[in-house]
Parts: structure tokens; C-alpha cells; sequence
């Protein structure tokens, strides 16, 4: 075999290419910053890499950043967790009855097009710049995706089903366990991925507007502070831990909702 | 019996709009009767006397609504349609050449789980806080929900179809564009939907931290001077601005694949 056709398999398997792909990208940030083509605001790669050092063991206006993350994570759950309790029996109740959808959907309309976001400077104003604005922010922006998987996951559920459940001789309760909740679970546990990770970039905004602590201040005080460093060692961070919160959600669908491959296959 | 439906028919029909004109006076009563102060909770009447005055008043936060809109709205289908133009091809072209997929995409792997809200301090300190910076911002929200969905797109082209053009000796490109692009093209246009969504609450973020005009402005503001009217009207136009936009995205949508079998 010659030396080209050699170099031609190489390049055909995917991981030399996104070795190339990622080295290259490497050498033409370093080298722009080095010949000054991005100005002067912009670090190399080296620099980030030693403020990251730097973070991870000096703290930032007085705490670390593992500190930091901490506390962007539990406004993250603890909101989170108020608008599963809140979103998805609103969810079931629009679905299972008529009544209660002709009441809560014209207002629920009202509300969905209004990017959670706007919701800031009036949660500040009603809660202080504490947890309890970041907080109301975060349900505000978890609920929406919440309601609307849960209630067309259950909409959507196939007709056939419950024919066959009850010719089978299943009762009300048997529709409901056997047939309504394991169909519509993988929209809803769909619904609940959206909205965590709609929690993860409600809360940055969040603390980007104002904050003392988390993830999103450490942007902040990148930016405050003029060091590009910072902001870009601290957008790492945000885009390691938005990926870990990513990979745990598909990680426990597996885990929870097994029928789920069969579904799509 | 069946007066009875008939019955349940009508109560269906009336209870929506029992219950937002419910919603709206039971707001007004809250603010009327104090029950919440009004430094708190404008009430609707307010907003729509704010919306009134900001039509022809620059006060007090230095431009009429129409101004604000118009920035925001620039800003934004600027940044979107960068994104169309830019995120569109190379999602399809990540799709259908295996080089172009492993170059591209491990970086665009990087990129992707950051929030672009991430992005606002960085762009700040790079462009300022001018219509570049927002642009880019916008840019980069969209681009990831085209690329993805223009890349699912072309990867779920029927294997068969691929198989024909095979068969009947056509080349690589032409399979790409003759097969691959056309049958991707309801899940691009599913894309636009997200991307705009996107689009548009980073950009009221983006406004919100750094701006010098712009409902997201607007809004800060608002809560600068302590004038609810003012943050709920901010509020309610980025609400229906948005909804305005997606409408219309949706009508192009349904023309533009009024041909395609869904």
C-alpha cells in the first residue's frame, strides 16, 4: 500500500478528523491571539486554562467555584422541583378534563409566548435580587415546556390502547396505570428535559442581571472586571455542567423509562 | 339528553372567556382595592394607559415603544436569518459528508450545551453594547437549533431513495441535492420555530443586561425607576411581538412546503 492511500484511509476515520478538527481549532485561536487578528480582548487558550486553575482553587468574591455551581444547582432544583409538583398535574388535570382545559388553557396561552426571561426585572422588584426571585424565574420557565408535553403526551396517547385495555376487561384505574401513564411518560419525562435545561439558562440570565453568587457571576465579574479569561473560563464551566445535567437526564430516562426503545422502534 | 349536551356545549364555549376576563378583572380588583400596593403590580388598566402614552411620549426612558420595537425586532431577524443562511447548509452538509461531520462536529459539540445567554457577557466585551454584539448573540442561538434540525433532517432520508439514486448511477452531490435536501426540508422548517423562540428570549436578555434601546431596555427601565406599567407593558409587547413573528414564520412555512408530504 502507498504512503497516499495510507494518508487517504486516515482521513476517512472519524476520530483523526475530529482530532484535526480540534487541534486545528486550537492552533488558529492561539495563533490569532499571538499575531493580535482578534484584538486585544481576546486570551489564548493557555491563559484560560490557567485562570480555570485559579478558580478552582482561589475564590471568588469569597467563595470557590465549586461553591459557585453549587448554588447556581440548587436554585436550579429547587425551582425545578416546584414546577414539576406544579406543572404536571396541571398537565393531567387539562388532559383528563374538559372543564378544567376550558379554564386553564385561555390563560396559559396568555402566558406562553412571554419569554421567561422578562419575568426578571418584575421578580426583582417583587422578591428582591435573593433566591426566592431567581427562583419564581426559574418555575416561570419550567413550567411552560412542563404543561405542554404532559398534557399532549397524554392527549396523543393512541385510542387503541385503552380499546384494548378494556376488552380486556380493565377497569377506569387499569386505563390510567397499565395504559395512560407509561404511554404518555416518555413525552412527559421529554418535557421534563426541556425545561431543566430551560432552568439551567433561566437561571444564568438570571444571575446575570444580578446575583452575589453562582455560575452566571462568574461571567459577570469576568466582565466587570475586564478579564477575558474569566469569562471564558467561566463559559466553560457553564457548557461542562450544562453537558453533565444533559447526559444524567438521558442517563436516567434509560433507567426509568425502559419501554421507551420499544416505543420509537 | 340531548339538551343536555347541548348544555355542556355552551358552558365549554363560554368558560374561556369567562376565565380570562376573570383573570383580568381579578388583577384590576387586586390593584384597586391595594391588596397588592400598586409600586408593586401595575394594574391592566395602567398598562394600557402607558401603552397609550408611549406611543407619542420619549419618557422616560429616552424613546417612543415604536422605536423599541423596531431595535428589538432588527436585532433579532437579523441574527435569525444569519443564522438560517449560515446554520441551514452546514447542518445539511454535516448530515451527508462524513468529513465535514467529523471536522465540524466536535467543535459545534462544544458549542452546543451553552445556554447563549453564556455568551452575552463575552460578546459585550467584544463588540460593545451595539448591534454587532446582539447580532451575534442572536446568531448563535439560532444556529444551533438549524443545525441540528437540518442535520436529523438529512440523516433521516429514506435509506431506499438513496439506494435508487444509487442504482441509477447518480453522483454523491446529486443524491445530496436531489434526495437528501428536499426530504430534510420539514424537519428545517420544524427548526425555525425553536430557532426563533431562541432568537428572541436571548435577545430580551441580552437587552435586559446591556442596551441602549429595545423593549428588553424598556423593561429594565422600568425597574430602574420603579414603574411596573412600564416593566408589565415592556412584558406584554415581547410577548406579542413574538407571537406576531412566529405567526407570520408559520404562514411562510405552510407555503414554502405546501408541496411537501408530511
Amino acid at each position: 500500500m502507498s504512503w497516499k492511500n495510507k494518508v487517504s484511509i486516515l482521513l476517512k476515520k472519524k476520530i483523526v478528523l475530529n482530532l484535526i478538527s480540534v487541534i486545528s481549532f486550537l492552533i488558529i485561536w492561539d495563533s490569532g491571539v499571538r499575531y493580535g487578528i482578534f484584538g486585544h480582548y481576546m486570551p489564548s487558550p493557555m491563559e484560560v486554562i490557567k485562570e480555570l486553575k485559579k478558580i478552582v482553587i482561589e475564590p471568588i468574591s469569597g467563595k470557590t467555584l465549586f461553591e459557585h455551581i453549587f448554588y447556581s444547582l440548587r436554585r436550579v432544583m429547587i425551582g425545578f422541583g416546584i414546577s414539576l409538583v406544579i406543572g404536571i398535574p396541571a398537565g393531567v388535570l387539562m388532559a383528563g378534563n374538559l372543564y378544567a382545559r376550558a379554564i386553564i388553557k385561555p390563560v396559559f396561552e396568555l402566558f406562553k409566548p412571554m419569554p421567561p426571561i422578562a419575568w426578571i426585572s418584575l421578580a426583582i422588584l417583587w422578591f428582591g435580587i435573593g433566591e426566592t426571585s431567581k427562583v419564581f424565574i426559574i418555575v416561570i420557565g419550567a413550567l411552560v415546556p412542563l404543561i405542554i408535553n404532559t398534557y399532549n403526551g397524554i392527549r396523543l396517547v393512541d385510542e387503541e390502547l385503552y380499546d384494548v385495555i378494556r376488552t380486556l376487561g380493565g377497569n377506569r384505574r387499569d386505563e390510567i396505570i397499565k395504559v395512560m401513564f407509561p404511554a404518555s411518560f416518555p413525552a412527559i419525562f421529554a418535557g421534563m428535559q426541556i425545561s431543566l435545561s430551560m432552568a439551567f439558562s433561566t437561571v444564568l440570565a438570571a444571575e446575570l442581571v444580578g446575583a452575589r453568587e453562582g455560575i452566571g457571576f462568574i461571567i459577570v465579574m469576568g466582565m466587570k472586571l475586564s478579564n477575558s479569561a474569566l469569562i471564558i473560563g467561566g463559559m466553560i464551566v457553564i457548557g461542562l455542567v450544562a453537558w453533565l445535567i444533559s447526559y444524567g437526564i438521558s442517563y436516567t430516562e434509560r433507567w426509568v423509562c425502559p419501554w421507551k426503545r420499544d416505543l420509537s422502534s | 339528553m340531548a339538551n343536555r349536551e347541548k348544555k355542556k356545549k355552551m358552558v365549554l364555549n363560554v368558560l374561556p372567556y369567562i376565565s380570562v376576563i376573570s383573570l383580568f378583572v381579578g388583577w384590576q380588583l387586586v390593584v384597586t382595592l391595594d391588596i397588592i400596593p400598586n409600586v408593586l403590580l401595575a394594574s391592566p388598566i395602567q398598562v394600557a394607559k402607558m401603552f397609550i402614552y408611549k406611543l407619542s411620549h420619549a419618557q422616560p426612558d429616552g424613546f417612543v415603544l415604536w422605536v423599541h420595537t423596531v431595535v428589538s425586532l432588527k436585532e433579532a431577524l437579523l441574527g435569525y436569518f444569519l443564522a438560517l443562511v449560515i446554520g441551514i447548509p452546514l447542518g445539511m452538509l454535516m448530515g451527508w459528508f462524513k468529513p465535514v461531520e467529523g471536522l465540524v462536529g466536535p467543535i459545534f459539540e462544544m458549542l452546543r450545551p451553552m445556554p447563549a445567554i453564556a455568551w452575552i457577557p463575552l460578546t459585550i466585551f467584544w463588540f460593545g453594547i451595539g448591534l454587532t454584539g446582539k447580532v451575534f448573540i442572536i446568531f448563535l442561538s439560532g444556529l444551533v437549533a438549524c443545525v441540528i434540525n437540518s442535520y436529523t433532517g438529512v440523516k433521516m432520508t429514506n435509506p431506499t431513495l438513496i439506494r435508487m439514486a444509487r442504482t441509477y448511477g447518480a453522483t454523491n452531490w446529486e443524491i445530496f441535492f436531489k434526495i437528501c435536501v428536499p426530504s430534510s426540508l420539514p424537519m428545517v422548517f420544524g427548526g425555525l420555530q425553536v430557532a426563533l423562540a431562541a432568537c428572541w428570549t436571548t435577545l430580551v436578555a441580552a437587552e435586559m443586561i446591556a442596551a441602549d434601546s429595545g423593549l428588553g431596555f424598556m423593561i429594565t427601565m422600568g425597574r430602574r425607576l420603579i414603574k411596573t406599567d412600564l416593566i408589565m407593558l415592556g412584558m406584554v409587547m415581547v410577548g406579542l411581538t413574538g407571537v406576531v413573528i412566529s405567526v407570520i414564520i408559520d404562514k411562510i412555512e405552510t407555503r414554502l412546503i405546501a408541496g411537501v408530504r408530511r
